[in-house]
């Protein structure tokens, strides 16, 4: 009669991991009517910006929409401002581009019970057929807003980086029980390795 | 085996593992697997609690979450949680437990005399006495009653440790409520299919009636072990569904065991939010009371629930026991109990003929039809059952240490209820079925009146068929599995009450007797959910969920009526009780409410910054945690006479690009900002739409295209759905794209008249100079390296510059600042010594813009643009807020300068104490003007400078004469922003 809760425990000894990333990120809005364009300047970049609700890993890029015709575009960081200001030049006229690289942090979990751990406080459904890899969304968990992309690696979180401690110390008070490892800043960006 | 009515190994039970507790201060043993009730009767402990209002003592009645009487009080170190059910509260190694309701002891309590005096005290009695003299009530009768009645107590855990509880959201396809026969093979059928389920059974586990009946093992194990096999199945025992709130949203509370909460850090409890596409509601049947007198005597007991005692626990609940029922399923408690060798007193059948009693006397048990019990003697405990035979006039008597009785099943509909399903009552169960709507899901099993667990299985069957149908899916057909037979059975005598001396109870917990629902019924309360509020029937914490229906019925008898036409109280939720922890989940202490840190925070902290509270942000208050004045006016001297810097990082941020984004500020803002030339900021404000001052900031041209916005601390998630709100609604038009960069961006306040200086040494790519960079300028410059931008504004009335850099450099940013103002003896300085700048100047904040405002009230008329329209323009040229008579912004000062001023102050005429004529809004001790300064909002308040009030604050028993002053107190010319 037990059996079916010790197939639980197994999964909450895997555990959880934790990783804190580091990454630019600007958020790219189209112009009313321009976003074929805005597309072939992203294609230029070896970009490809996905449909809303979507996130996709192209090369070194990572890009994802979960606002309609609205795209955080993250890639390996650079200094203060470049970035952002490269997309604002290539961007004039066609989208309007800002840096949000110090306005939200990043949050890679991955494991057999990372989505079970954001389960807890997250109403959207986390399970594979309801945020299948490719697939990101933006809602609230422990009171903090919050954008969950499913990524071929596990779940990337973006969060407010002023509430960020806020978020970071109620998901490692509720993953004591699975096992979760936090695990050191991380300024690689292999979490984006493979296609979604 | 542990305790001498243990006569059995049960079936959850670990006889190899005792399990030492106390109940009442006394140590006993139970074993693993025990519950609380489980173990107290194989220890022999028949009394366990007192009754709520007659303190009669009461024994364990059921053996499950439905249990009236049998509630205790969990005792830990600094914490007590009481009316835990001991039917449902599982033994582990140390568990202190105590009787509920009884004083001095449970063995002698002196408020049973309360019983003695019951005449006094029928349902309803408070309504109509107490009523004089009026202060009694307060002084006398409220506290003796409280101290008379409830159950428990409720011990705060301050000090106790304790760890919060959490909350999970589950999606999935199907919800089956239940683990029975039906909810099993539903599951089982519905997995196969590839569905995502989720089985919730309140019981600790798996199998509901299917554990009693030693035939179905084989299926029950194949079950079990085929769902185990399904991933996209989950199974959770001690999961009670509590509420059911439409549109396929459910809580289900999930208790954890002794040994899961030890896994789980010591957590107790998980609210689980479940979202289903379809429900399966297997909830069972209730086994229900009958009403005679002597009904509430400890050891009258559920037939079921000592058959469940012997099963699970192997716990005989008495070794005379006596039967009373009328139903032939209740025969199953017959059987299995003599097949313990449990010696039956005789079973006491209400109806004249059925299989079971013919089975029964085949075993040689001795079965009186045609009978009823109307009495029980003993007090404690049972000893001697009354029967009254229909046909004969003399009862007679048999002797007994129990009494087991059934009184028919009640389908549970409490969630289908909940879920506005309309109750039918069916006669050949004697009982209402829920008629669910096909879109909330289906009833399967005893939960809509079928009975038997083969027929249970089928029917759970049948109902996945439908739900997966609904959503789609086509489960196929498959070859139906030969089941045990289910018994025979005839229909149910319905039997209600037994009439005869004494008091005959429908609800045990409130001790609500069939005469109070008579008497509610004289008194006019004859709807059955008035009858309910009225007796209390059915409103303990078990929901009368044994005598629910029975009262319905003694209700009906009254009126005269049938039960159908009487009908049921509608259920709501919660089902169960839920401990509030678990309701709190997760977001309590540290994590109650969310806090927003500034990126120097640690550096603040380490500071030695005092901290405030202010919305989300905790701002450094000053850099000292010495209380008084002193730290706080040598940070705002520092600015005065030389240089400081302030992390205003918490002011909102919103970046507005767009072809339209001037038009876009000319219409959001009260002034005009499409003439503003790039380079440029420009102090601006915004109005509501009913023409009240929403906020103020300053708002910089970064490109022709391209604005920053900065608001209030306090209001920039209002500001910035304000103006997503007209830009949608008013605007559409517009090509504009807001984007909140207020955590992008760290912001400094470098002020001070050597501020100039300092930023020159960190500060490259930008000609400071006062020709170059002149007030209310903006550009994008490098801080220490870093990309940013700067701003020449002041809130502190001294020049001053805002360096604008990202939030993850703030720390070298700041630090630089810090270095280079070395050598000026640069101070931080905080937000109490911002608030005494900004009051000296006339600067205004929350507590001017207090949402009563106009610009005009603020001096700020002269900013309203005079041609085009803006949001809040019609309505602020209302009569009602252009009249001279309004409160408007004025500076204060106390005619002796030693005098204190005080927030909310009300300014009187001398020697009057009324009308007030305003208050002040921000004081502070000056740091450039000798003595205390404020500002406040006055009736006529720029007619009367000059003027001397008195600033009375009766808090403080204080009046002080003050002058009314321009509000602008330094530097009005404005000399040294330009300097």
């Amino acid at each position: 009669m037990s059996g079916l809760e010790a197939s639980v425990d197994t999964v909450l000894e895997a555990g959880v991991h934790l990783n804190d990333y580091r990454s630019d990120v600007i958020e790219i809005v189209a112009r009313p009517g321009r976003i074929r364009e805005l597309e072939n300047i992203a294609a230029a970049r070896g970009l490809t910006l996905p449909g809303f609700g979507r996130v996709v890993a192209t090369g070194r890029w990572l890009t994802m929409s979960v606002r309609p015709e609205r795209w955080l575009v993250l890639q390996a960081s650079t200094p203060a401002g470049a970035r952002a200001a490269q997309w604002q030049t290539a961007c004039a006229g066609i989208a309007t581009s800002v840096d949000l690289s110090s306005a939200l942090v990043l949050l890679h979990l991955s494991g057999p019970m990372a989505r079970e751990l954001l389960a807890r406080s997250c109403r959207v459904d986390l399970h594979e057929s309801g945020l299948p890899t490719g697939r990101a969304v933006a809602t609230i968990m422990a009171q903090s807003a919050v954008v969950i992309a499913a990524i071929p690696s596990g779940l990337l979180v973006l969060t407010p980086a002023t509430t960020a401690r806020h978020f970071r110390e109620w998901l490692l008070a509720s993953a004591g029980v699975c096992g979760l490892l936090p695990q050191s800043a991380n300024d690689t960006l292999d979490l984006f390795g493979g296609s979604a | 085996m542990w305790g001498p009515a243990r006569i059995a190994q049960g079936l959850l039970t670990d006889s190899q593992k005792p399990v030492a507790f106390r109940f009442d201060g006394h140590r006993m043993r139970g074993l693993s697997g025990d519950t609380l009730a489980s173990a107290l009767l194989a220890n022999g402990q028949r009394v366990v609690g007192r009754s709520l209002k007659y303190h009669r003592p009461r024994g364990i009645v059921t053996c499950g979450s439905e249990e009236p009487c049998a509630l205790v009080e969990v005792c830990s170190r600094g914490s007590r949680e009481p009316n835990r059910p001991a039917t449902t509260l599982e033994l582990y190694e140390g568990l202190e437990v105590e009787s509920q309701n009884r004083w001095p002891s449970l063995r002698f309590d002196a408020f049973a005399l309360n019983d003695l005096f019951a005449r006094f005290l029928p349902a309803g009695f408070y309504y109509k006495t107490f009523m004089t003299p009026g202060p009694a009530w307060e002084r006398i009768y409220e506290p003796l009653l409280r101290r008379a009645a409830g159950l428990g107590r409720l011990a705060a855990s301050k000090g106790a440790p304790h760890t919060p509880a959490e909350t999970i959201h589950d999606h999935v396809d199907v919800l089956v409520v239940g683990a029975g026969a039906a909810g099993l093979a539903a599951a089982q059928r519905l997995g196969r299919r590839g569905m995502r389920v989720l089985v919730a059974d309140e019981d600790a586990v798996l199998g509901g009636g299917l554990l009693l009946d030693e035939r179905w093992t084989p299926w029950r194990e194949a079950a079990f072990t085929a769902l185990e096999a399904m991933a996209n199945v989950r199974c959770f025992a001690r999961t009670a569904i509590i509420g059911a709130y439409g549109h396929g949203v459910y809580a289900a509370l999930q208790s954890l065991n002794p040994a899961e909460s030890s896994r789980f850090g010591g957590m107790r409890e998980r609210l689980r939010v479940v979202r289903a596409k379809a429900t399966i509601l297997a909830t069972g049947a209730i086994e229900r009371l009958i009403a005679f007198p002597g009904n509430d005597v400890p050891g009258v007991m559920l037939a079921g629930a000592a058959h469940k005692f012997l099963r699970r626990y192997g716990v005989a609940v008495g070794r005379r026991p006596v039967f009373f029922l009328n139903t032939d399923e209740a025969y199953e408690s017959v059987f299995a109990l003599a097949a313990a060798g449990i010696r039956c007193g005789g079973v006491i059948d209400a109806r004249t003929a059925s299989p079971g009693a013919e089975r029964a006397r085949a075993l040689g048990i001795e079965v009186t039809a045609g009978a009823t019990i109307n009495g029980v003697s003993g007090r404690a405990g049972v000893r001697a059952v009354h029967v009254a035979c229909r046909d004969a006039r003399a009862g007679r008597k048999i002797e007994a240490d129990c009494l087991l009785i059934s009184g028919g099943y009640t389908p549970n509909t409490a969630l289908a209820s909940q879920l506005s399903a309309q109750l039918q009552w069916r006669e050949e169960i004697s009982a209402h079925v829920a008629a669910l709507a096909p879109a909330s899901g289906q009833m399967a099993g005893a939960a809509r009146g079928v009975f038997g667990l083969a027929a249970a299985a089928r029917d759970g069957e049948c109902a996945a068929q439908m739900v997966a149908a609904q959503l789609g899916y086509d489960l196929g057909s498959v070859a139906e599995p030969a089941l045990p037979a289910d018994p025979e059975h005839t229909l149910i005598n319905p039997l209600w009450e037994v009439a005869g001396r004494g008091k005959a109870f429908v609800d045990l917990q409130n001790d609500v007797t069939c005469e109070d629902i008579r008497l509610a019924a004289r008194e006019g309360y004859e709807h059955v959910e008035h009858m309910k509020r009225y007796t209390t029937h059915g409103m303990a914490t078990d929901q009368g969920r044994i005598g629910g229906l029975l009262g319905s019925a003694i209700l009906a008898q009254a009126r005269g009526l049938s039960v159908a036409e009487v009908g049921q109280p509608k259920p709501r939720p919660f089902a169960q009780p839920i401990p509030f922890a678990a309701l709190a989940g997760a977001e309590v202490g540290a994590h109650f409410k969310l806090k927003r840190r500034l990126p120097l925070q640690d550096w603040h902290q380490a500071a030695g910054a005092s901290f405030a509270n202010i919305g989300l942000w905790r701002r450094p208050l000053v850099y000292s945690q010495q209380p008084g004045w002193e730290a706080v006016l040598r940070e705002a001297r520092a600015v005065r006479t030389s240089v400081g810097v302030t992390d205003v990082s918490t002011l909102g941020k919103i970046d507005v690009q767009g072809p339209d984004a001037a038009k876009f500020l000319d219409f959001v803002y009260a002034n005009t900002f499409s003439t503003l030339r790039v380079g440029a900021a420009r102090y601006g404000i915004m109005l509501r739409e009913d023409g009240m001052l929403l906020d103020d900031g300053t708002t910089s041209r970064l490109g022709a295209e391209h604005f920053l916005i900065t608001t209030t601390t306090a209001n920039s998630s209002t500001v910035l759905e304000h103006l997503e709100f007209h830009l949608q609604a008013a605007c559409p038009q517009f090509e504009v794209v807001l984007t909140d960069v207020g955590d992008q961006w760290a912001q400094f306040a470098v002020a001070g008249p050597r501020s100039r200086e300092v930023l020159q040494a960190i500060v490259t790519g930008l000609d400071l100079s006062n020709a170059g960079f002149p007030f209310m300028s903006a550009a994008a410059a490098q801080t220490a390296g870093i990309a940013g931008r700067v701003y020449r504004i002041s809130f502190s009335g001294e020049l001053a510059y805002e360096l604008s850099v990202p939030a993850q450099h703030a720390r070298a940013a700041w630090t630089a600042v810090l270095d280079a103002g070395t050598r000026y003896g640069i101070v931080p300085y905080g937000l109490d010594a911002l608030n005494t700048l900004r009051i000296e100047k006339g600067h205004v904040t929350g507590a001017e813009l207090n949402g009563n405002t106009t610009a005009e009230d603020l001096g700020m008329g002269r900013l309203l643009k005079k041609n085009g329209d803006f949001v809040g323009r019609v309505l602020s040229q209302r009569p009602g807020l252009s009249t001279p008579d309004r409160l408007q912004l004025v500076g204060v000062r106390p005619l002796d300068p030693n005098k204190q001023l005080r927030n909310g102050a009300q300014l009187l005429r001398p020697g009057s104490t009324h009308p007030s004529l305003g208050y002040l809004t921000s004081v502070s001790a000056g740091a450039a003007i000798d003595g205390w300064v404020g500002l406040a909002l006055l009736a006529t308040g720029r007619s009367r400078l000059g003027q001397r009030l008195v600033a009375a604050s009766p808090a403080h028993d204080e009046q002080t004469e003050v002058a009314i002053v321009s509000a602008h107190m330094f530097d009005p010319e404005n000399h040294r922003v330009r300097a």
